[in-house]
């Protein structure tokens, strides 16, 4: 039986940004920053009070993974909004996001009511999208 | 249940203990800053962020220190030195029973593994992100 999800890949335009963007403005802190021998940078991120899952902040860049066309499209597909992180919970969303209003977030859906809670929509600084929600009771 | 002054205070003070790492360290004054009792504090502070301000602590110390292992070439007693312990041998004790290993055994076997200087092997990554970001069979 599987028992959890330990790590999820988010791709990022740039990892130095995209940590900027996840600690500093959404208050994550980093679980790994480590460079791999061959030059990969190991990057990961949690949520102060969630230690697992982490998210994988990974570039697409050209290499075993991608040939060159496929990392060009992946990072337009990216800036295109075409992926997403999943859904980040918070204890009140209206609140949570005028934080991140604050700090600068782009919302393209200010908190809403839904039938599964409030929900606000935005992006992250590479282009995914990621809901927050305030679970109904 | 855990107020949003309250939490406010955890985490201003989780912060503080994370920005102050290498500093002695003391739940008492700690936890007098978040206007709460020692014992009221560590539990909160368990129940909202899984380990207790001690548990904490260590875990960050032990992680700069392995990290430290790896990337610079400072001896053992500088780096514990670094991460705020003042006697190797409790330091090496800690790590062992955090790691798994020695502090020196750690290094060479990671220094070892590497075929890069100062930087991680392959090894230390899930084998699906070595296979596809570098190339790496898993075995």
């Amino acid at each position: 039986m599987i028992k959890s999800i330990a790590h999820v890949t988010v791709y990022v335009l740039n990892q130095d940004q995209a940590l900027d963007f996840y600690k500093n403005k959404l208050g994550f802190e980093i679980g790994d920053d480590m460079t791999i021998e061959g030059g990969f940078r190991w990057l990961t991120v949690h949520p102060k009070s969630q230690p697992l899952p982490e998210l994988v902040l990974a570039e697409p860049k050209e290499g075993p993974m991608f040939t060159k066309d496929a990392s060009e499209k992946i990072r337009s597909l990216i800036e295109d909004g075409a992926f997403g992180v999943g859904v980040f919970e918070t204890e009140d969303c209206q609140k949570t996001y005028d934080e991140l209003v604050a700090k600068g977030v782009e919302f393209t859906q200010p908190p809403t009511e839904q039938l599964y809670g409030i929900e606000a929509m935005g992006k992250d600084n590479s282009g995914n999208w990621f809901s927050l929600v305030q679970q109904a009771n | 249940m855990t107020t949003n002054s309250q939490f406010k205070r955890l985490s201003a003070s989780r912060e503080y203990i994370a920005d102050s790492y290498r500093d002695p360290f003391s739940v008492t004054s700690i936890a007098k800053n978040a206007y709460m009792s020692p014992f009221h504090f560590s539990r909160t502070f368990k129940k909202v962020y899984g380990e207790t301000p001690n548990e904490f602590l260590i875990r960050l110390r032990i992680e700069k220190a392995k990290k430290m292992l790896i990337t610079e070439n400072m001896s053992i007693s500088e780096i514990c030195e670094r991460v705020g312990y003042i006697s190797v041998g409790s330091f090496s004790s800690l790590f062992l029973r955090q790691v798994g290993m020695p502090p020196t055994l750690y290094r060479r076997t990671l220094w070892a593994l590497s075929s890069e200087a100062f930087r991680y092997p392959s090894q230390v990554i899930p084998s699906c992100y070595a296979y596809h970001f570098l190339g790496k069979s898993v075995n």
